[in-house]
C-alpha cells in the first residue's frame, strides 16, 4: 500500500517529468551537435514531427495500426477461446491430456517465431499468417493458466457444492470454472501482449501492411525518427491494452 | 411420536471404516440419534469423529455396517442433510445473501422464495445490514455466521455439523452457539454436532457420545439434562451446568480408563 501511495504521489510524478524532459534535452543535443550519428539514435523533434505528420496529417500510421491491430485481436480472440477450451477438456478428461501432452510440451517450447516461414508458406503474405503466429502464442499461455486455474480449485469448496445438491455439471460451471477465472485472466492479460508480439514479428519478417512492415521498411531505408516514432507509438499500444485488460479484471474480479 | 419426526432419525449401527493403508478409523460405532435430537460427539483429535460424520454425510463411502439418515442410505446432496465445516467455505465471488441463497439454487427453489428466506435467516444471524457484502469484506465471524445461515436455508430435517465452531475465538464462538441455539429452538433439527470441546458439547446438546483415540469407538453416551431453552452465555455461570460438566468429564475418564486410555 504505502509504495502505490509513493508512486503516485506529485513528488514522484514531477521527478519523472524532469527526468523525461532532460533526457529529450540530451538526446535532441547529441543529435543535434552529431556527438552521436544522428542515424542511429534519431533526433527527439524529427521524431515527434514524424509522429505528428503520420498520425494527424497523412495517418499513416493510424492506418497500418488498424492492420496490426485487427490481426492481434483475431490472434487474441481465437488462441485465448481455444485456450480456454482445450484447458477445459484437459481437466475434464484427463487422459486428453496426458495424450496431447508431448505434442503441445513439443510446440510450446518451440520457439514460435521459427514456424513463421511454415506460416508464411501456409498461409501467405496477408493477415492470416500473422494471426497464426499471434495464435500459437496465445494459444499455450491461455491453455496453460486454464488448466492450472481450474486444478487449484479449492476441494472443501466442492464437497460443499456436493452437500449443497449440486450436479457435476453445476459444480464444474458454478465452483471449477470461476475459481479459475481470476488465473485465465492473468493469462489473457498475457496472451494479449503475446498475441500483438507474434503479428509484429510475423509483420517484420514477410507483410505488405501493419506497423512490423512499417517498422522494417523505416529500418531497411535508414529513416531512424520513423523507426522511434513507431516504438514510441508501439509501445504507448501495449501499455493502452495492458492498461485496458487491467481495467475489465478489476471489474469481473472485484469480489477479491 | 409424529411419522414425520421419526423419519429426521440418524441410526449407525456397527459401522467399521478403515482407510487405505490399514488406518482404522472407526470401530464397531453403533449409535441412535433421534428426530429433533441435539447430539454432540466428543472426542480427541485423530479419533475418527470427522469420519464417521463424512459416513453419514455420503462423503465417504460406507463398506462395513449400516447407516440409515431418515430411513435411507448416506448419500451426498441429499434435500433432507444439511452440512456445514469449521471452515466457513464461502464462495468468494458471490456476496454473503448470494451465498445464502446458493442451496436453495442447486435445489431448484424459485428465484423469490429463496431471496426472502435467505434474507430471514440472515437477519437472524444478525447480518441484515451484510446482505450485499463480499466475503473479504467480512470478519471471520460474520463469514461463520452467513454459512450458518446457509445451512439452515436448506430446510433440512438433518444437519451434520463438523466443529462449525472451532476456528473462531473464544468471545466469537460463545455469541455464535447462542445464535446456532436460537435458531435450532426456532425450526427444531435433528443435529449431529462434532467438536473437541466438552464446554461447547455439554452446553448444547441433549445427549453428548465421547469416542476413544483411534482407533475410534463410542465409549461413553451421555445425556444432558439441562432446561431448554439454554443460552450458552448464561451457562457459564449456572452451577447446574457445572456440576452436570464435572460429571460428564468423569464419565468420559472413566471411559477411557475402561478402555486402557488414560488421559492426561
Amino acid at each position: 500500500m504505502k509504495t502505490e501511495i509513493q508512486r503516485n504521489s506529485p513528488t514522484v510524478l514531477i521527478a519523472q517529468i524532469v527526468s523525461l524532459a532532460v533526457f529529450l534535452l540530451l538526446w535532441e543535443w547529441a543529435a543535434k551537435t552529431k556527438t552521436v550519428d544522428p542515424l542511429f539514435i534519431g533526433q527527439p523533434t524529427k521524431i515527434f514531427a514524424y509522429l505528428y505528420q503520420s498520425t494527424v496529417v497523412d495517418q499513416v500510421l493510424l492506418k497500418e495500426a488498424v492492420w496490426t491491430l485487427s490481426e492481434t485481436a483475431a490472434a487474441f480472440v481465437l488462441g485465448s477461446v481455444a485456450g480456454i477450451a482445450f484447458g477445459l477438456l484437459f481437466v475434464l478428461y484427463e487422459p486428453i491430456e496426458r495424450f496431447l501432452d508431448p505434442l503441445f510440451s513439443a510446440l510450446n517450447s518451440l520457439p514460435r517465431i521459427a514456424l513463421a516461414p511454415l506460416f508464411l508458406l501456409w498461409f501467405g503474405l496477408g493477415p492470416l499468417s500473422k494471426i497464426a503466429l499471434g495464435l500459437s502464442l496465445t494459444f499455450f499461455i491461455v491453455l496453460n493458466n486454464t488448466v492450472a486455474g481450474a486444478r487449484s480449485v479449492d476441494s472443501d469448496l466442492i464437497i460443499l457444492a456436493r452437500m449443497l445438491g449440486a450436479g457435476k455439471a453445476r459444480i464444474f460451471f458454478k465452483v471449477t470454472l470461476i475459481s479459475a477465472v481470476p488465473t485465465i485472466f492473468s493469462g489473457l492479460r498475457l496472451g494479449l501482449i503475446y498475441a500483438l508480439l507474434g503479428v509484429i514479428g510475423g509483420e517484420i519478417i514477410a507483410s505488405q501492411h501493419g506497423l512490423g512492415q512499417l517498422l522494417s521498411l523505416l529500418a531497411n531505408t535508414f529513416e531512424t525518427n520513423g523507426v522511434f516514432a513507431v516504438l514510441f507509438f508501439l509501445a504507448a499500444l501495449g501499455v493502452t491494452l495492458s492498461k485496458l485488460m487491467s481495467a475489465i479484471e478489476a471489474y469481473l474480479l472485484r469480489w477479491r | 411420536m409424529q411419522p414425520e419426526e421419526r423419519s429426521a432419525s440418524i441410526d449407525i449401527e456397527n459401522v467399521n471404516h478403515l482407510f487405505a493403508g490399514g488406518v482404522r478409523a472407526v470401530c464397531d460405532a453403533t449409535l441412535r440419534i433421534h428426530a429433533g435430537e441435539f447430539v454432540s460427539v466428543v472426542g480427541p483429535s485423530g479419533c475418527g469423529k470427522t469420519t464417521l460424520l463424512n459416513l453419514i454425510a455420503g462423503l465417504i463411502e460406507l463398506r462395513d455396517g449400516r447407516i440409515a439418515v431418515a430411513g435411507a442410505a448416506p448419500l451426498a446432496g441429499r434435500n433432507d442433510v444439511a452440512y456445514m465445516l469449521a471452515r466457513d467455505c464461502l464462495y468468494p465471488w458471490r456476496t454473503a445473501l448470494e451465498n445464502v441463497m446458493m442451496a436453495g439454487e442447486f435445489r431448484g427453489v424459485p428465484k423469490a422464495a429463496r431471496m426472502k428466506r435467505a434474507k430471514e435467516l440472515l437477519g437472524r444471524v444478525g447480518l441484515a445490514d451484510f446482505e450485499n457484502h463480499y466475503p473479504k469484506a467480512l470478519s471471520h465471524g460474520m463469514r461463520q455466521r452467513v454459512a450458518l445461515a446457509r445451512t439452515f436455508s436448506m430446510d433440512s430435517p438433518v444437519m451434520l455439523m463438523d466443529e462449525p465452531f472451532g476456528a473462531l475465538d473464544a468471545q466469537t464462538k460463545l455469541q455464535l452457539e447462542d445464535v446456532l441455539l436460537d435458531l435450532w429452538n426456532a425450526e427444531k433439527r435433528t443435529v449431529l454436532f462434532i467438536t473437541h470441546d466438552l464446554n461447547e458439547a455439554v452446553t448444547m446438546s441433549d445427549r453428548v457420545v465421547v469416542m476413544s483415540p483411534r482407533p475410534g469407538r463410542i465409549i461413553a453416551d451421555i445425556p444432558i439434562p439441562l432446561p431448554r431453552p439454554r443460552s450458552v452465555r448464561a451457562l457459564q455461570k449456572d452451577p447446574h451446568y457445572h456440576e452436570i460438566y464435572s460429571n460428564v468429564w468423569s464419565r468420559l475418564e472413566e471411559g477411557l480408563s475402561q478402555n486402557g486410555v488414560h488421559p492426561a
